[in-house]
């Protein structure tokens, strides 16, 4: 045991400089991320008032959250919504990368991947007052529903059955274009000369996707899953934007309603709580994904 | 493996904590952990305001030293305007003034500020943010002040006073006079009807008939002639007046808290939604629009709109603005009218929420503060809040004011359109309109300031769209209704 502390502090001298560099960062995390996320877990503890002082409550918050049936159906919005965006956005994402990978004009394949990419790079302000306009009455659905002799015109945004479709559809919409670059990044570094050996012994263009490109991307797929496992819970922006009280019963989701109940509300107390609740429950999500997936174990074959 | 599966746990806490305290670009966490550092030495500032407080004898008028201001509509367009306006506050006031204007989210800003413990002698806030931070003990009792104070207790309404007092207790001085919203009809449209809007009926019925006129005349598929911006229940007052229904949360005879337009009073409002929006007389964007696109639609520009319920003062500012666009009031025209009226022969119509500077209870210099609310309640204060600054939005000579090209562009407006100095007279006047819709005043009253009000509109608004479009019948949306806001705490009783 103190000749493997030894071994540490040996080591620890002999890199001392990148120690030296790396100090700066971890003081940032200490001070930006975990001083912060300590002292707000601490706040769920409390009722805190903004200059009054706070009061120690044990878990009353928590009890609060839990007992509340609007949390309870932002969960399930944040659940429903996030999963479908995510397997949505997969599916688009893959189907993206493997068709560009089949075009041979690289101005063609560039020019599809800028504009599959761009929606990614704008900010919800501008993509959901796009998306809230071509579903307006007078929007561009609702021009073309009339053009195909439809009477009338559809409020999209106020129908809650539309709401959590619209929902995963444009928010796929807007990430379809990174995940294709993620998938498209993997399918270029395969090995070329699996495709040649495939196409001498005859396999068709399809084939060779199915039983090449797919199984070599496993591994990035996998990522890929993992990484956005940890966001499902994450989405704010877009409900922030293009919900509205006419569907929020459908949409809206954890991080909107802890903003409204910490910003808007000051219950403090009661959104660090539910803020706490949610960092579980994303580590339960991410530590479930990681066992589907058998993530560990893969990592370690390598 | 055991070290990267612990490594991956905390990755996953890493990035939940990014997430959480990164939502809407703001921080949840990092506001509440403010909250924390500024809550342990909370009690310590209370107590030293404690002792400020009982030296309320002092008069603002020895008030000198730094006035620190975090403010959001009020002061300068720009950077270059606003270091005018804080030049023209110092001079009148003699104190040293600090603004602070966020470029945006202000409610956030204010918050985060306050909890992290920054200090300010007057924030600028809503008659909600009033109630909320009255709530978390974050503002000061300046209730002494305000009496010892000749100009605040005289150059003010006192039904101002009251309308912003809680528990008998004045925490706040004020921005501007809220006026009030009245039916904006456009003239044009109603002339083109065959319509004299001051022999409209003013009833539910009165209005059915002129929407319905103003449709045959308007066959354009995009014309609606009545909008209201359901999603936050804005604003159903001169409606609700019909059947004697006031908007908001109100007390009943037991001092409980209820809604009245949940009620099976406002049942026939409802149905009447119900009507114009199945006979296609309501703009369906109603469940869908903010103010912003209700204005758009009832601007010159598009007239897409025939009549909403919106501010006085934007009666004069479309009249204003088709003028500027050299769009003739034969051709666009817009006045106002006071809704329908009660079942005995009143109307009621809804003020603004007040538009208030307060002191926080870790304001270190009251007296500046107080002196700074004093002069926004004088004349000359009124005239730097509506017109501007002197020799820059506009020039006086004698009692003459000529208005600069800057002014021009400004509206009379840097933070007060109509300011709270009950005898105050605009130089310039109001705009075409605007004083006809002041007029109606008198029939206005404020709604009780609570805390959840944006559950209020949210819940309202919800059940509203429902029952307009028929997913759910009068009878069971306003029992939902009902429901659902004692379940959030908005009501005490259904």
């Amino acid at each position: 045991m103190s000749k493997k502390r030894g071994d540490t502090f040996r080591k620890i001298k002999r890199y001392r400089g990148i120690y030296l560099m790396l100090a700066p960062i971890a003081a940032y995390f200490l001070v930006f991320s975990y001083y912060p996320l300590v002292l707000g877990i601490v706040n769920s503890f409390h009722k805190v008032k903004l200059l009054g002082g706070s009061q120690f409550v044990g878990l009353s918050n928590y009890q609060e959250v839990a007992g509340s049936r609007l949390y309870q159906q932002a969960l399930r919005n944040s659940l429903f919504v996030g999963i479908g965006t995510f397997l949505l956005q997969f599916v688009w994402g893959l189907c993206i990368a493997v068709f560009l990978n089949e075009v041979k004009r690289k101005t063609f394949k560039s020019l599809i991947q800028t504009v599959t990419y761009i929606p990614y790079l704008l900010s919800w302000t501008v993509v959901g007052g796009l998306w809230i306009t071509i579903f307006s009455p007078t929007g561009m659905v609702n021009g073309i529903l009339n053009q195909l002799g439809v009477q009338g015109s559809t409020v999209f945004m106020a129908e809650p059955a539309f709401a959590r479709t619209i929902m995963i559809f444009t928010g796929a919409w807007k990430g379809a274009g990174y995940f294709a670059a993620l998938f498209l990044a993997a399918i270029v570094s395969l090995d070329y000369s699996l495709y040649e050996s495939a196409r001498i012994d005859g396999a068709s263009r399809w084939q060779q996707i199915i039983k090449i490109t797919l199984p070599q991307i496993v591994p990035t797929m996998k990522i890929v899953t993992v990484l956005s496992a940890m966001g499902v819970l994450r989405n704010f922006d877009q409900i922030f934007v293009m919900g509205n009280p006419s569907i929020n019963d459908k949409v809206q989701n954890l991080l909107v309603l802890i903003y409204n109940d910490g910003i808007l509300k000051f219950n403090v107390g009661t959104a660090t709580a539910a803020a706490t609740l949610v960092l579980i429950v994303t580590m339960i999500i991410s530590f479930v994904v990681r066992k589907l997936l058998r993530y560990d174990e893969a990592y370690d074959g390598r | 493996m055991r070290k990267r599966r612990l490594s991956a746990l905390i990755s996953a806490l890493c990035l939940t904590a990014t997430a959480v305290t990164a939502c809407g670009g703001g921080s949840t966490a990092q506001g509440t952990t403010a909250a924390t550092t500024a809550a342990a030495s909370g009690e310590t500032k209370a107590q030293e305001t404690e002792g400020a407080k009982e030296e309320t004898t002092a008069q603002a008028e020895t008030a000198g030293g730094s006035v620190r201001i975090l403010l959001n509509v009020t002061g300068g367009k720009d950077e270059e305007e606003m270091k005018l306006f804080v030049e023209a506050l110092e001079a009148a006031t003699g104190l040293e003034i600090e603004v602070e204007k966020p470029a945006s989210d202000y409610s956030k800003v204010m918050m985060q500020k306050l909890s992290g413990g920054e200090k300010y002698d007057l924030i600028y806030l809503n008659a909600s943010e009033y109630a909320n931070l009255i709530d978390q003990e974050a503002l000061m009792d300046i209730t002494d002040y305000v009496k010892n104070s000749q100009i605040l207790s005289q150059n003010v309404e006192q039904s101002e006073w009251d309308d912003i007092t809680i528990d008998g207790k004045i925490y706040a001085g004020f921005n501007k006079k809220e006026v009030h919203r009245v039916v904006a009809l456009n003239n044009a449209m109603l002339k083109a009807a065959g319509i004299d809007y001051q022999s409209i009926d003013p009833t539910l019925d009165g209005y059915y008939e002129v929407f319905s006129k103003l449709k045959e005349t308007n066959t354009e598929t995009d014309f609606y002639p009545f909008e209201v911006i359901m999603k936050d229940a804005w604003d159903l007052q001169p409606w609700m007046a019909s059947v004697g229904v006031k908007t908001g949360v109100v007390l009943d005879d037991s001092g409980k808290k209820y809604a009245p337009v949940s009620t099976e009073a406002a049942a026939p409002v409802w149905e009447w939604f119900k009507k114009l929006y199945d006979e296609g007389l309501m703009d369906p964007g109603s469940f869908v629009d903010a103010t912003s696109d209700m204005r758009s639609k009832m601007g010159a520009a598009s007239k897409k709109s025939g009549c909403c319920v919106d501010w006085a003062a934007w009666v004069g500012l479309h009249n204003s603005n088709a003028l500027a666009e050299g769009v003739s009031e034969d051709d666009y025209q817009v006045v106002s009218l006071p809704g329908c009226k009660t079942p005995d022969g009143n109307y009621m119509l809804g003020k603004g929420g007040a538009s208030l500077f307060a002191v926080p209870a870790n304001a270190e210099n009251v007296e500046g503060a107080v002196k700074v609310l004093e002069y926004f309640a004088t004349q000359e204060g009124g005239e730097l809040l509506s017109i501007g600054v002197e020799g820059h939005d506009y020039t006086k000579e004698g009692d003459t004011y000529t208005q600069t090209e800057i002014g021009k562009t400004h509206g009379n407006d840097h933070g007060a359109p109509v300011p709270i100095y009950k005898d105050f007279k605009a130089p310039f006047g109001y705009n075409p309109g605007m004083e006809d819709a002041l007029q109606f005043g008198q029939y206005a009253s404020i709604e009780m300031t609570i805390p959840n009000e944006a559950d209020y509109k949210e819940i309202v608004g919800k059940w509203g769209i429902q029952m307009i479009k028929g997913e759910a019948s009068i009878e069971d949306g306003l029992a939902g209704m009902r429901k659902e806001l004692m379940e959030r705490g908005v009501t005490e009783v259904e």
